[in-house]
Order: structure tokens, then C-alpha cells, then sequence
């Protein structure tokens, strides 16, 4: 039996309530405010980080083909280093970036159509020469009639360069790397399948969850010697979702590593 | 068009260095006059110039009566949807910064020569 002289009034509920949702709506207009100053603050730091750098390493440039005058080899191999270092500082400042974008949910996917061969062999292209350093073989099966995808090309190719990066980083040399696409017809429609390989050192299945996670790598002497942020599976898999694919890896310590993700295709309107 | 001294003090040099002779605009409005006094055989244009789009140039030439010079735009995303705003704007080709020197010497080389006799 309910005591009806305990409850409010109805006029100090509504009042109670109007105030709640008067009070909502301010929190709302103030996240949609600090939202904007996020955005703000990431488009001007990545533009305030990279244009410096990118004027380093143009300088480094000047002078390591030779434009102010001729260097020793021991110069130009100095300024190679600055190139390679800038550049490397470029990569990392990118996906600090990526990341901070996909942290504040501001990642968006912007689809076009696009052949999945000529991005495939352009990250391959762009590997080429540490590819050829370490005396690696990189095979590539991308069949000529893969259909099309329908997706962000920029992440795509970014996410396929993470991967073909890892695999070549943490191959010894004289290994195999390798990337194959397909499409695979499915319950839900077609999806493009992709696998990136290596022969390399592999990672322990106890590890598997651990390689997606920020700031992780694998504690083992060949992991030390590897760059980066840690952000970058991190950053594949929140790439990949975003475009509603998955993405997993079959590997065991010592046997090498299989990572795949999947991109669904758009169904024809 | 570039609005950070910094860049434009390298790519200054690169292009002084191999005889090209350079002019800088920090803004739409500036570039405009440059393009009115002195036409140049090419156009390198940042597309983020502060709050201005760098693409307002070629509308603001068009609009001034003035010849729009071969241009190319310099954007920090390879990006085709930024891509086809470019072309559509009337750029005849879109570079995805940083663009290793030799390949952009290379690259403003052939198009300066393309654009007919008397460049420098």
C-alpha cells in the first residue's frame, strides 16, 4: 500500500524534472563546444608538428642531392640520416594523431571506389627498398578481377601499410612477406579478404590480444629493436571497424604471422 | 602560396639554387597582386593558408580577369575527395605533402618547360 502523502506534488515533479532537462541540455551544448575545440586543436597541432619537420627534411634534402655543393660520402649518409629520422618522426606524429582523432570518435570514413591491386601495389612499392635491404621476398595475389572496393582509400592503404610494415620489421632476413586479397561471398553479402604474412619471429597466441592494445609491444629482444608508437595495430583495428570489417591474427612464437581483416563490399543501391 | 616562413625558405632555396627565379604569397589577396604584376609560369599552392582556402585563388584570378597560371596544389592528405576539388578547381595536378625534393624539382622542371618559351 503506497503512502500517497510522501510523494511531491505533481507541479514540484515537473518542476524537478523541466530543471533536469534544462540542465541536460547545457551539459550537451558544453560537450558539443569542447568537441569542437578537440577538432580545432588537433587539425592546428598536426599542422603546426608536421610543417617544421617537413621543412627539415626538405633542407636535409637540399643537401643530400648535392644542390649547395657536393658532400663526402660520410656527409650524405649524415644527412640521410636526418631524412630518414624526419620522416620517421612524420609517421609516428600521424598516428599519435590518428589515434587522438579516433579516441575523440572524430575518425570518419570517406568512401570512393577503388582498385584494391593498385593500392596493394603501391604500399609495395613504398617498401620496396628495406624490403630489398633485408633480402626479403614479397610476394603479392591480387587477382585482376577483384571487384572494386567501395571504401576509404586513404585508411585502406594505411592500414595495409601497418600491417606489410610489421610483417617486414619483424621478419629476419632472407624470409617471406606477403599479401593476398579476396573476395569471399558470404550470408551478409561479399567482403574483401585480406592477409598479410611473414615468416618471421611470430607472437605467442597468449599474446594475440595484447598486439591490438595502445602502447603495447610484445616484450622480446626483437620487439626492442622495433620503432614506433604501439598505436598501430591500435589504430588498424579502429580503421578497420570503421568501415564494419574485422580483424584478427593466427600466429604462434617462432612461426611466423597471418593478420587478415575483412572490409565488407557495399551492396549496389 | 604557403603561409610558414619555414617552408618557404626551403623550397626558396631549392628552387633559387637551380635557377628558378621564386615569389612568395602568404594569402589569397597578396597572391592575386603578385599574379597581376609579374604572371608566373607556375603556381605551387598550399591549400591551408590560416583561415583561407588556398583554392580561392584561381576564382578570385578568374573573377579579376587575370590569366590563371599553370597550378598545382600541395595538400597534406592523399585524399581523392580533396583531389577532385582541386582538379575542379582548375589545378592541373595535386602533390601529397612531404614531396621528396628531387621528385618536386623534377616534376616543376617539366611543367615550367610545358608552359611555353621564356620561363625561368
Amino acid at each position: 500500500m503506497t503512502n500517497l502523502d510522501a510523494t511531491p506534488p505533481l507541479a514540484e515533479r515537473l518542476g524537478a524534472l523541466e530543471a533536469q532537462q534544462v540542465e541536460a541540455a547545457r551539459l550537451i551544448a558544453d560537450l558539443q563546444a569542447r568537441d569542437a575545440l578537440k577538432t580545432e586543436f588537433l587539425a592546428n597541432i598536426s599542422h603546426d608538428l608536421r610543417t617544421p619537420l617537413t621543412a627539415m627534411i626538405t633542407h636535409a634534402e637540399i643537401l643530400r642531392d648535392g644542390i649547395l655543393g657536393d658532400l663526402s660520402e660520410r656527409q650524405r649518409e649524415s644527412v640521410q640520416a636526418i631524412i630518414n629520422g624526419g620522416r620517421q618522426l612524420l609517421d609516428s606524429i600521424g598516428e599519435i594523431l590518428t589515434y587522438a582523432r579516433g579516441a575523440a570518435g572524430q575518425l570518419t570514413v570517406s568512401r570512393t571506389e577503388f582498385s584494391v591491386a593498385e593500392v596493394v601495389a603501391k604500399v609495395s612499392t613504398l617498401n620496396e627498398s628495406l624490403v630489398a635491404r633485408k633480402g626479403l621476398a614479397l610476394e603479392v595475389d591480387v587477382p585482376d578481377d577483384l571487384p572494386p572496393l567501395q571504401a576509404d582509400r586513404e585508411k585502406f592503404a594505411h592500414v595495409l601499410s601497418n600491417l606489410l610494415g610489421n610483417a617486414i620489421d619483424f621478419t629476419p632476413a632472407a624470409g617471406r612477406v606477403w599479401v593476398v586479397a579476396r573476395a569471399v561471398a558470404g550470408d551478409g553479402g561479399c567482403t574483401l579478404l585480406v592477409e598479410v604474412g611473414d615468416s618471421g619471429i611470430g607472437i605467442a597466441p597468449e599474446h594475440h590480444d595484447l598486439v591490438f592494445r595502445e602502447f603495447a609491444q610484445v616484450d622480446s629482444s626483437a620487439s626492442r629493436r622495433h620503432h614506433g608508437t604501439g598505436l598501430g595495430l591500435t589504430i588498424a583495428r579502429k580503421l578497420v571497424e570503421l568501415h564494419g570489417g574485422r580483424i584478427w591474427l593466427e600466429s604462434r612464437l617462432g612461426e611466423g604471422s597471418r593478420f587478415f581483416f575483412t572490409i565488407p563490399y557495399v551492396a549496389d543501391s | 602560396m604557403e603561409d610558414s616562413a619555414l617552408v618557404t625558405d626551403a623550397l626558396r632555396l631549392l628552387f633559387e639554387e637551380t635557377g628558378h627565379r621564386v615569389s612568395v604569397a602568404a594569402t589569397v589577396s597578396a597572391a592575386v597582386a603578385l599574379c597581376a604584376a609579374d604572371a608566373p609560369d607556375l603556381v605551387l599552392l598550399d591549400l591551408t593558408l590560416g583561415d583561407e582556402d588556398g583554392l580561392d585563388l584561381l576564382a578570385e584570378l578568374r573573377a579579376a580577369g587575370l590569366a590563371v597560371p599553370r597550378t598545382v596544389a600541395m595538400t597534406g592528405h592523399d585524399d581523392p575527395v580533396t583531389r577532385a576539388r582541386c582538379l575542379a578547381a582548375g589545378c592541373i595536378e595535386v602533390l601529397t605533402k612531404p614531396v621528396p625534393a628531387r621528385e618536386l624539382l623534377s616534376q616543376v622542371r617539366a611543367w615550367v618547360r610545358s608552359s611555353g618559351p621564356g620561363t625561368g
